[in-house]
């Protein structure tokens, strides 16, 4: 398996060099968004202007790590039937997705970190203030929340078996998980409703808990019940996966292929 | 420019999308209910805003509310004219069948610009002049005469200003065949004109002001309805408007010049 | 090796139609009607042959080469290919054979082919020395050197068909379906492909089925065909058997310098008439004597006797409900 892993990891590295000039554009789509947000804030509240440069700044890197575009890609791959074409090899076909997750990531880091470190730099804003253990945690929750991501894109992507309009269904769920994961607003500043809301489900497992990590304001009891949830919601989602798997491939060998 | 010719033809490319899309009619209603979907969501983000402060930018709620309207009007045409004909025009140039379009006795550009229309997103502009109507009445304020003929003067140069912008753009393609949506880069800088320009700081507020007029595409309509409005401003406006059209029409013959020399 | 009985395969597809309330009415009330695909067919391949799958579009040749494949649960009836059941989907069945698409290509199309082999070296666990020993055989074979390096892209179609042949014969697979795999290749292609094949069954005796449009494909190919016309197998045999079953007779094609006046319904059934040659239809064991009759009592420019062309035979096999 590991030979296998490192053969596509091999593969889809080579593939993204080929896309390089696009990876740089679908890029800076996902920081205006971010810094947008951050002006709206820093006009709301100037007197917390540097928490918010620092916590927009957060949102980008986590949001970056975390992202996961599977379900755009399975729409159309089953949608196209190139999909057929990964189910007569003798591999899962999600291995290719997560080899594909690890090698964008792996881009994105190296990308942002340097970057990160060049602005920390100019602007004493951005500098953490993270102990070793608080680092530990931090990359923890970001693989985690990493985790989480993907399993409800590909989940969401194997819905292409049964509906044509997936890409809107997960655009819903997008737009939810905006409020949700504190990219609108650190989840502090929501209205009470939506904080509640935002404890429960899986969105602030993404975005927002590995930062609250970084800046302290999740520590302790809160830390604890935090892993517990998103832990919990990990299990859920990988459960649904194997039941959209196997409903998705009776599904496909009744009529698809 | 023969415009009567045009409209016809304008007209023509109308009939056949609509025609086309009532194909669909299913669609429709989804569509339907993603736009209302869409707006309710803006207005949410302004609200969870507005939770925490009274102003932005020195803008009160009803004035962002009618801001938010007019970016939502302007979007919904980018979305239903514009938007539609992007990925087409990279189709041609990497196939080689603009040769097709440019031995039509069209103009080029405006085929290329106007071919296909999404006509559900005519929604979106519907809920934007909706969400206008709402801002107004929060902010208590009915725009004179003269306010309104304003407005629909700046929308005209605030359309006129995003279809250039947008060209320009799509032009780049004759070079950057790679990139599947250039599209995503114009709603990147779009993005930054939703809210009152008097929120950005520094050279961000500087260039998305002067340098790509972002912020005078939806703050100077809005402001104009609101009864804030010069005739300096408003002529600024269209001379910039003019500018940007001429400078995309260049642009677009110097592609043309390119391609044609190129491809034999 | 492969073995199908009693095969069914039937859809259930929604029937939609337009209007308004039709669409309004089928988000909860689900008309449908049934298709059957594939009706009742049964057959055997040996070890090692080659087999053509004829029919015309909309037959069930891909439906039933996809349940072969085991990406469709057939409705009813058994498929064994190799001793395994196709759509159990084993991987141990998934690396004893390959699927080679016309129009979906497994190779990925911004990296070279080479990189799509590395891959599939992985996946089908094939070790170092036997991977460069296929490879080094396909790319002989295939004359692929020059491709190996180049991004697919850039490609040519049937520079591309000829990675593709090779990318699914790298885990030298005992089965190989080929749906389509000429098609869209030019004429030169295509017989480079055709003489790769029948080199490839005799070295290795892989077993083949492959469905295809071209006469080309079938003649050079092909000793046995199977034909499928409405989901049924209506021919199942050799193909010179068939072509004197419902095409017994020879084309006899014979030009003049001016064309005679005469009731040629005495010779032959005419076929075809133009500025001066006439195209006959004649019984076989006639043919020879026709001929040398025409020969005898007329001005005869040129004359040529051949069999029928493989289109007009298929073509009316596929007229045929049973032959």
């Amino acid at each position: 398996m590991i030979r296998k892993y490192i053969a596509l990891l091999r593969m889809k590295y080579i593939e993204m060099l080929a896309y390089r000039l696009a990876t740089f554009v679908w890029m800076t789509g996902a920081i205006t968004q971010p810094l947008i947000t951050m002006f709206v804030w820093m006009n709301i509240h100037p007197e917390e202007s540097d928490s918010f440069v620092f916590y927009f700044m957060a949102v980008i890197f986590v949001e970056r790590m975390t992202s996961a575009w599977d379900v755009w890609e399975l729409d159309r791959e089953i949608r196209e039937g190139t999909f057929s074409n990964l189910l007569l090899r003798p591999l899962h076909p999600i291995h290719w997705a997560i080899a594909e997750n690890i090698i964008y990531k792996w881009l994105f880091a190296v990308i942002l970190v340097p970057v990160w470190v060049v602005a920390a730099t100019f602007w004493p804003a951005l500098r953490p203030h993270m102990t070793a253990s608080q680092i530990m945690l931090f990359l923890m929750a970001v693989v985690l929340g990493a985790a989480l991501r993907f399993l409800l894109s590909y989940s969401c992507g194997l819905l292409a078996f049964w509906m044509t309009k997936v890409a809107a269904v997960y655009g819903v769920i997008d737009v939810i998980s905006l409020f949700l994961s504190g990219r609108i607003a650190p989840l502090e500043m929501l209205p009470p409703a939506l904080r509640e809301w935002s404890e429960w489900l899986p969105f602030r497992y993404m975005i927002s808990f590995p930062i609250e990590i970084a800046t302290g304001a999740a520590d302790g009891g809160e830390l604890a019940r935090g892993f517990a949830i998103a832990a919990g919601w990990m299990m859920a989602l990988i459960g649904a996966l194997q039941w959209l798997w196997k409903a998705g491939m009776r599904k496909n060998q009744a009529v698809g292929g | 420019m023969n415009m009567r010719r045009y409209g016809r033809v304008f007209r023509e490319f109308f009939r056949a999308c609509l025609v086309e899309e009532l194909e669909y009619r299913s669609e429709f209603f989804g569509n339907f209910i993603a736009s209302f979907f869409g707006i309710a969501i803006a207005l949410l983000t302004v609200h969870i805003f507005f939770y925490q402060t009274d102003r932005l930018g020195g803008w009160t709620y009803g004035e962002v509310l009618v801001l938010l309207g007019v970016f939502n009007t302007l979007r919904g045409w980018i979305d239903f004219a514009l938007r539609p004909n992007m990925p087409r025009l990279l189709e041609h140039v990497r196939r080689g069948t603009l040769d097709y379009i440019l031995t039509k006795p069209v103009d080029s550009m405006f085929y290329v610009s106007f071919r296909h229309l999404v006509f559900w997103r005519l929604i979106d502009v519907a809920l934007g002049i909706g969400v206008i109507g709402y801002g107004l009445y929060v902010e208590r304020y009915v725009p004179s005469a003269a306010d309104v003929l304003m407005f629909f003067v700046l929308m005209t140069a605030s359309l006129l200003l995003i279809y250039s912008l947008w060209m320009m753009l799509m032009t780049t393609s004759f070079w950057v065949v790679r990139i599947d949506d250039l599209s995503f880069i114009f709603d990147s800088f779009f993005d930054t004109a939703r809210f009152p320009g008097s929120m950005y700081r520094g050279a961000v507020r500087f260039v998305i002001t002067y340098v790509l007029p972002a912020v005078l595409i939806t703050n100077t309509p809005a402001l104009a309805l609101l009864g804030k409005w010069s005739m300096v401003a408003v002529l600024a406006a269209l001379a910039v408007a003019m500018l940007f059209l001429w400078a995309s029409r260049r642009f677009w013959r110097f592609a043309l010049r390119f391609y044609t020399g190129a491809g034999g | 090796m492969i073995r199908v009985s009693h095969l069914h395969k039937s859809f259930r597809v929604h029937r939609r139609d337009a209007g308004w309330l039709e669409a309004a009415r089928s988000l909860w009330r689900r008309d449908y009607r049934v298709i059957e695909a594939v009706k009742d067919v049964s057959f055997t391949i040996e070890k090692g042959e080659i087999v053509g799958f004829l029919g015309p579009n909309g037959a069930g040749k891909t439906t039933t080469m996809k349940m072969l494949a085991g990406l469709l649960h057939p409705t009813s009836g058994e498929i064994t290919v190799g001793g395994f059941v196709p759509f159990e989907q084993k991987p141990e069945f998934k690396k004893m054979m390959s699927l080679v698409m016309g129009q979906k290509s497994q190779l990925i199309w911004d990296i070279p082919p080479m990189e799509t082999f590395l891959v599939n070296k992985a996946i089908y666990d094939i070790d170092d020395r036997s991977f460069r020993r296929t490879l080094e055989e396909l790319t002989e074979l295939l004359d692929l050197a020059p491709l190996l390096d180049k991004p697919t892209r850039s490609l040519s179609l049937g520079q591309r068909m000829r990675c593709e042949l090779a990318a699914a014969l790298l885990h030298r697979p005992r089965v190989l379906f080929l749906d389509e795999p000429t098609i869209g290749l030019d004429v030169h292609t295509q017989e480079n492909v055709r003489r790769f094949i029948v080199d490839y069954n005799r070295e290795h005796e892989t077993t083949i089925l492959l469905t295809s449009h071209y006469m080309g494909d079938v003649a050079a190919l092909c000793d046995r065909v199977m034909i499928i016309n409405y989901g049924r197998l209506i021919y199942d045999g050799e193909l010179s058997v068939l072509t004197e079953k419902l095409a017994p007779y020879k084309r006899l094609e014979v030009r003049f310098s001016r064309l005679p006046n005469v009731d040629w319904s005495e010779y032959g059934e005419v076929a075809e008439i133009e500025e001066g040659t006439i195209v006959l239809r004649v019984a076989r064991e006639k043919a020879a004597g026709t001929a040398a009759r025409l020969l005898e009592r007329f001005d005869v420019r040129d004359i040529n006797i051949e069999d029928p062309p493989l289109e007009e035979v298929i073509a009316r096999a596929f007229w045929e409900e049973h032959v």
